[in-house]
């Protein structure tokens, strides 16, 4: 008699109630709501009639402006957070000594274990025109420190926040292609850089997508630590919506610009990925594995 | 025998209420005791949640619910009450008005808050949307140490729903080691903004107040819904002020004023004076009142609509208004408290810079109380063209 055995996406029965109830309904009553209207001053949103008018109200100069000062804070933050921390990725993986990868996973992890809004001001303090660093830089003849409220601060604080979210599935990806694989690249004559862009990277390569999506989407809608760094120069997107809920108490509009702005998000990461598809194809093309030609061998 | 319910009994006088509300109270338990399963059933049929019970001085409720804004009340004081009468305080606190009124609003009615102090304007759409509860001014006999003239104010004449807790004004800080002339009025806010202080200035991270700035010191009505005026604030914000705005700060009191981030920013009286007193180096900071026109800001004490625990929220509001604690309230907040005499009493508790505390009444009569109008979304679009142009 066979056991009676319960279907396999059981399993995934758990997840599937959570993120319908806690993140696709409200999505869903976003959305609703963004086809609605504010019905008076001291309303938030109405729905009994239904239309695309804030749609059009959204489309603004201001909104594009900032949607466009927004998505450059998060593709330079992105940027940032790949190339430095590719590096610390691959060395943990590959170069440092597998009984010490706890720990540096932990190191890693240990920003976490505070507040980011408390880590965001603390560099707030650190970066004051007469905080510390300012002083210390007087103090040895460096003229006053003074990039608080400007975007190198942003970007110092963007890569700070969010450099674990870019090592981690980078560290989980270089360590997966494995030490045989490399051992039998070199043993087939390639040298060490050979090996890194013709066997590394490209197995590499959905971990790095991984860790790019995960630093740019939530960075998209960031407008906590870009703010605190970087004042005016720090504005967000997600602020002009937030403004919209809360200061304006206009639901509908609001709604509006969050569903728009899901959508720009989806597009610019679909329009950045083709395009790193299409940077990659010289180097796809090299790397190509012939597999049908053995005839020469045995001819 | 006359048929009266009252009970008579040999006490002192001091100890009447106490008596009467332990009385009272085991009265309540034992009806409790018996209808406590009815209720309970009857809770669950009301999905919208019933409106609070009347407060008729009855016995009080075990617990209170305060949902306030972030700090906003000195601990002995919310420890006094509990020792004093009895329930226990839970605390919550919200960021904005908004805030507070979305969570009352979602919850229809289930929020279980009883205290809440929303601000002044918003104190008509709570009315409107159903939100508060009509006091009972005979549970509040206190009422009486509040000064007159914060009480009776625009957005309710009477009192019917709400109290001041703390009112405040705006103006601004500027530092005399880099602006060394002397500002006054919002005019000179402005030139400071596009000279000295060029980059290195602060507004408030409010709609309100940016485009506020530009009323005042131009002798423009702030509640202002003529489209010419707001177009003519929004051109000269947009291409005059904002370029030069380093930040929008809504606090500079809490960081920027003791760690001198700007040379000049706009900030609340009371937030202005924290940083001041927090800064290694007070002597250089300036506070300036805005003038020639400025605002009038009052947070209200009032109670939910739907109070769980209305009778405690009425002695809660009597005990708070005790003149008792006027000191140590306006000692931890930093801001008016509109009790009467509390400037003598400031004064002789030896409290410092109550110049940024008190003012004349020749500036009390400069300051204007806000209002919620139409020209609410045009103030919100203004103020993000002016964070998208100052971004830029």
């Amino acid at each position: 008699m066979r056991k009676a055995r319960l279907p396999g996406f059981a399993l995934a029965i758990p997840a599937w109630v959570w993120l319908a109830t806690f993140f696709i309904a409200p999505v869903a009553v976003v959305f609703y709501y963004s086809f609605g209207y504010k019905p008076g001053l001291f309303g938030t949103h109405a729905t009994d009639r239904l239309s695309l008018d804030r749609y059009v109200e959204v489309l603004t100069p201001t909104f594009f402006e900032t949607f466009v000062a927004t998505m450059w804070i998060a593709l330079a933050g992105t940027a940032l957070c790949l190339v430095i921390g590719g590096p610390v990725a691959y060395w943990m993986a590959v170069k440092a000594p597998p009984s010490w990868r706890g720990l540096l996973l932990a190191l890693v992890l240990v920003p976490f274990w505070t507040n980011f809004l408390v880590r965001t001001i603390g560099w707030q303090v650190i970066l004051a025109p007469e905080g510390w660093m300012s002083q210390a830089a007087q103090a040895i003849g460096l003229p006053a420190f003074d990039i608080l409220y400007t975007r190198t601060a942003v970007l110092l604080g963007v890569v700070y926040n969010y450099l674990p979210l870019m090592i981690l599935p980078l560290f989980v990806a270089f360590d997966r292609v494995g030490e045989p694989l490399r051992e039998a690249s070199r043993d087939l004559g390639a040298n060490r850089l050979r090996t890194f862009w013709r066997v590394t990277l490209p197995l590499a390569q959905p971990g790095i997508v991984v860790g790019m999506l995960l630093v740019y989407i939530p960075l998209m809608g960031d407008y906590i630590t870009a703010t605190v760094l970087g004042g005016a120069k720090g504005n967000m997107v997600g602020q002009m919506v937030a403004a919209q809920f809360q200061t304006a108490q206009n639901w509908a509009l609001g709604s509006a610009m969050a569903v728009t702005l899901v959508i720009v998000i989806v597009l610019s990461a679909a329009v950045v990925g083709g395009l790193c598809w299409l940077g990659t194809w010289p180097l796809r093309r090299a790397n190509r594995v012939v597999l049908d030609a053995p005839e020469e061998v045995t001819a | 025998m006359p048929a009266n319910d009252d009970v008579r009994i040999l006490a002192s006088r001091a100890s009447t209420p106490l008596v009467r509300r332990e009385l009272s109270r085991r009265g309540f338990l034992a009806f409790a005791a018996g209808t406590g399963t009815t209720m309970f059933l009857a809770a669950c049929t009301t999905p919208g949640g019933a409106p609070a019970p009347a407060a008729t001085g009855g016995a009080l409720e075990n617990a209170l619910s305060i949902y306030t804004w972030g700090d906003y009340d000195a601990p002995e004081v919310l420890e006094g009450f509990t020792a004093d009468l009895g329930p226990r305080i839970t605390l919550d606190s919200y960021g904005s008005n908004e805030e507070m009124i979305a969570k009352l609003v979602a919850a229809k009615g289930t929020s279980g808050y009883d205290i809440i102090v929303p601000t002044g304007v918003f104190i008509p759409q709570l009315i409107e949307n159903g939100l508060l509860y009509k006091l009972n001014r005979d549970l509040i006999p206190n009422i009486e140490h509040v000064d007159e003239a914060y009480l009776g104010r625009v957005w309710d004449p009477d009192n019917e729903y709400s109290i001041c807790k703390a009112w405040g004004t705006t103006g601004f800080v500027y530092d005399k080691t880099v602006i060394t002339r002397e500002l006054k009025t919002w005019s000179d806010f402005l030139d400071a903004a596009k000279n000295e202080a060029s980059g290195r200035t602060a507004v408030l991270d409010d709609p309100v107040e940016i485009t506020g700035i530009y009323y005042w010191a131009n002798g423009i009505d702030w509640d202002t819904t003529d489209p010419a005026e707001i177009d003519a604030a929004e051109k000269y914000l947009l291409e005059e002020l904002a370029p030069h705005i380093a930040a929008f700060d809504s606090y500079p009191g809490g960081a920027a004023i003791p760690q001198a981030t700007h040379v000049l920013m706009q900030a609340w009286n009371g937030d202005a004076r924290i940083g001041i007193m927090e800064s290694p180096d007070p002597d250089r900071w300036q506070w300036v009142l805005g003038s020639p026109a400025t605002e009038l800001w009052m947070d209200n004490w009032a109670i939910s609509a739907s109070a769980p625990h209305p009778e405690a929220a009425h002695a809660f509001l009597n005990y708070v208004l005790d003149p008792e604690w006027a000191i140590a309230q306006i000692d931890y907040i930093g801001y008016h408290t509109g009790a009467k005499n509390i400037e003598a009493m400031a004064r002789e508790a030896g409290l410092e810079l109550l110049d940024m505390v008190f003012f004349t009444p020749e500036q009390l009569a400069t300051m204007q109380d806000g209002e919620i109008n139409e020209a609410q979304a045009r103030n919100v679009e203004i103020w993000n063209k002016i964070k998208a142009a100052a971004g830029a």
